[in-house]
């Protein structure tokens, strides 16, 4: 398929309408107004406070047994992805490889990160595998392993913005990345590239910080109320995990790419970038590419376009808010407020993908029973189901979607407002930053909407 | 500003919203059409004659796709037609023969130069479907050849 943005995908949506497109900005502004008149003159969120679980609850959850049946749940999917990319039929609508990895992983785990916590950790193929190894050769060794190297400060998550970045050209840009066997050669090189880095820094070192997927669902998984504490499950308030996030070097990219992967997904499929594309293609095939690598260097620009658009306008925004004084340098407020960028991307990804994962989602249904797209294989007597489009209608979707962009609002309102609160000594200068973060907001607000609004036109 | 009265403005802001919405929401009559810039004219054939033209399975224009040189006449477009409708899509083509694959609905037939290809079909599914040219695809070229675009009642 040529015209890219996933191979997998049969339906899209049908743009939302100009009354609610309407409606949905109008909503988004008297919020941010009134906003801005009522929230609370105190800092809320920047201590967390924890109600833990029942002790004996807890301790199930966080049991060795537990820890080590998630990880092999995980490494066995991993095998999967793998062996039915590898193995499989290579038609990417029957295959279980791009189907897991670009529905039910990629999109799937964002609301449960979201609800949940960070599930992901538990599942975690490669955190699960390096443990392991660690611990076989900390046996056999009989003595202490050499520790690894320090994890450079300056890297931060730029490993990480890194994966993501080219998890995202493989969907979207690459006219043959969602082919079960490039998905899976796509993860072994990915699972390589992990494997050295978790020898170099150490296991737990790497997850947090440069292994993109662990740092993509652990952003999403600030969101949900469930937290590990010390050993121990409980409830946090919510919104608070995300004020307690430690912003490191690349923190704002990793949500630009975030947000801006989203973004050119949506914008690929509308007018705007169809006149496009076609000028860029032709550009880069006057250079000398085949019409398809063209096209595919089209995507990428893009992409990367995307990405720099969102990276750009926060910035901007940041900039405004470093002149209305208070002594911060721009690179300071930025990652003072990059935690707020976090439920707009939620809303971003969940409203894009809405009907996405509760579509294609379903294909999971007949794909465990024949997860290699063989004639004849049923395993749990489910190969024959099909996907219905009746669960949900174009218009609850469109409600679903503005309810999603309008709460992700919200709550980077409240975050930066709280934020400000307690960076600013004088409470008139945290009101004028704020002003600028809102025009941020609603910037990102608003161009979430319109990517809704314009799609498949 | 005392907690109760933060708390009333917040009950009255979306109180108001939710009413204005509730009001709004039967179609759309243009007078939002200030806030909505240049997304006005794609959607109007959405809203505009939407609660009236109900005709269960009321058969549609027929609808055609012309393809030259492997392209689509006059570029890709967009083939509007209501949910329950019954579809019928005429491809022609100067293509010896052109494999088309009309996605979502997943229906597949050939169009030959000497004969074009005919589909049928209730449209069930609402949103945006590709027809794609699998002949243009195997040739490295693009293939998407038309959208089908269903719209809710």
């Amino acid at each position: 398929m040529i015209v890219i943005a996933h191979g997998i995908v049969g339906r899209s949506d049908l743009p939302i309408p100009a009354w609610l497109f309407g409606w949905a900005a109008a909503l988004v502004l008297v919020v941010s107004f009134v906003a801005l008149a009522v929230l609370w003159p105190q800092p809320r969120l920047q201590d967390g406070g924890f109600r833990a679980l029942p002790t004996g609850l807890s301790r199930v959850l966080t049991s060795r047994v537990v820890e080590v049946i998630c990880g092999a749940i995980g490494v066995g999917l991993l095998f999967l992805v793998v062996y039915s990319g590898l193995s499989g039929l290579q038609v990417a609508t029957a295959n279980f490889a791009p189907n897991f990895v670009f529905v039910v992983f990629w999109v799937g785990l964002v609301p449960v990160s979201a609800l949940l916590g960070d599930v992901f950790r538990a599942f975690n193929p490669w955190r699960a595998l390096g443990r392991t190894v660690a611990w076989i050769s900390q046996t056999a060794a009989r003595e202490p392993l050499p520790a690894p190297l320090t994890y450079p400060e300056r890297l931060g998550y730029l490993p990480a913005a890194v994966g993501l970045f080219a998890f995202t050209a493989l969907e979207l840009v690459s006219s043959s990345g969602s082919e079960p066997e490039n998905v899976a050669i796509a993860t072994l090189v990915y699972s390589a590239v992990t494997f050295v880095a978790m020898a170099l820094y150490g296991v737990e070192a790497w997850v947090s910080r440069g292994e993109a997927f662990s740092v993509y669902f652990g952003l999403f998984a600030r969101l949900s109320p469930w937290v590990r504490r010390g050993g121990r499950l409980g409830l946090r308030k919510p919104l608070s995990g995300l004020a307690a996030f430690e912003a490191l070097p690349g923190s704002a990219l990793v949500l630009a790419v975030m947000i801006g992967t989203v973004t050119f997904d949506g914008a690929g499929e509308g007018p705007v970038w169809t006149r496009i594309s076609p000028r860029l293609a032709d550009a880069f095939r006057s250079l000398g590419l085949s019409p398809e690598k063209a096209l595919e260097a089209a995507f990428f620009v893009g992409l990367c376009l995307g990405v720099a658009l969102i990276y750009g306008f926060y910035r901007l925004g940041v900039g405004g808010a470093a002149s209305v004084g208070g002594g911060f340098s721009p690179r300071q407020l930025s990652r003072t407020f990059v935690h707020t960028l976090v439920p707009i991307a939620t809303a971003y990804v969940m409203a894009h993908y809405l009907t996405f994962l509760l579509y294609q989602g379903q294909a999971m249904r007949f794909l465990v029973s024949n997860p290699l797209g063989r004639d004849g294989t049923d395993i749990f007597g489910t190969a024959g189901q099909s996907i219905n489009y009746g669960v949900i209608g174009a218009t609850s979707a469109w409600y679903y979607q503005v309810a999603l962009v309008v709460a992700g609002h919200v709550a980077a309102l409240i975050l930066a407002h709280d934020r400000a609160l307690v960076t600013y000594d004088q409470p008139r200068l945290a009101v004028r930053s704020q002003y600028w973060m809102l025009v941020v907001m609603v910037g990102f607000t608003s161009l979430a909407l319109w990517l809704l609004a314009q799609s498949n036109t | 500003m005392s907690n109760r009265a933060r708390a009333g403005l917040v009950a009255l802001a979306v109180v108001v919203v939710a009413v204005a919405f509730v009001a709004l929401r039967p179609g759309d009559s243009g007078n939002k059409s200030d806030d909505t810039g240049q997304k006005t004219s794609q959607t109007e054939s959405t809203g505009a004659k939407g609660p009236t033209a109900t005709a269960p399975s009321a058969p549609a224009p027929p609808l055609d796709v012309t393809l030259k040189g492997g392209a689509p006449v006059g570029g890709v477009k967009s083939l509007k037609v209501k949910k329950g409708d019954m579809v019928r899509l005429q491809v022609r083509t100067d293509e010896k023969v052109d494999q088309l694959h009309l996605h979502g609905y997943d229906i597949e037939k050939e169009a030959r130069a000497s004969k074009p290809a005919n589909f049928a079909f209730k449209a069930s599914i609402e949103g945006v479907f590709e027809l794609e040219s699998h002949t243009a695809e195997h040739a490295g070229r693009e293939s998407l050849m038309a959208r089908l675009v269903v719209e809710p009642r």
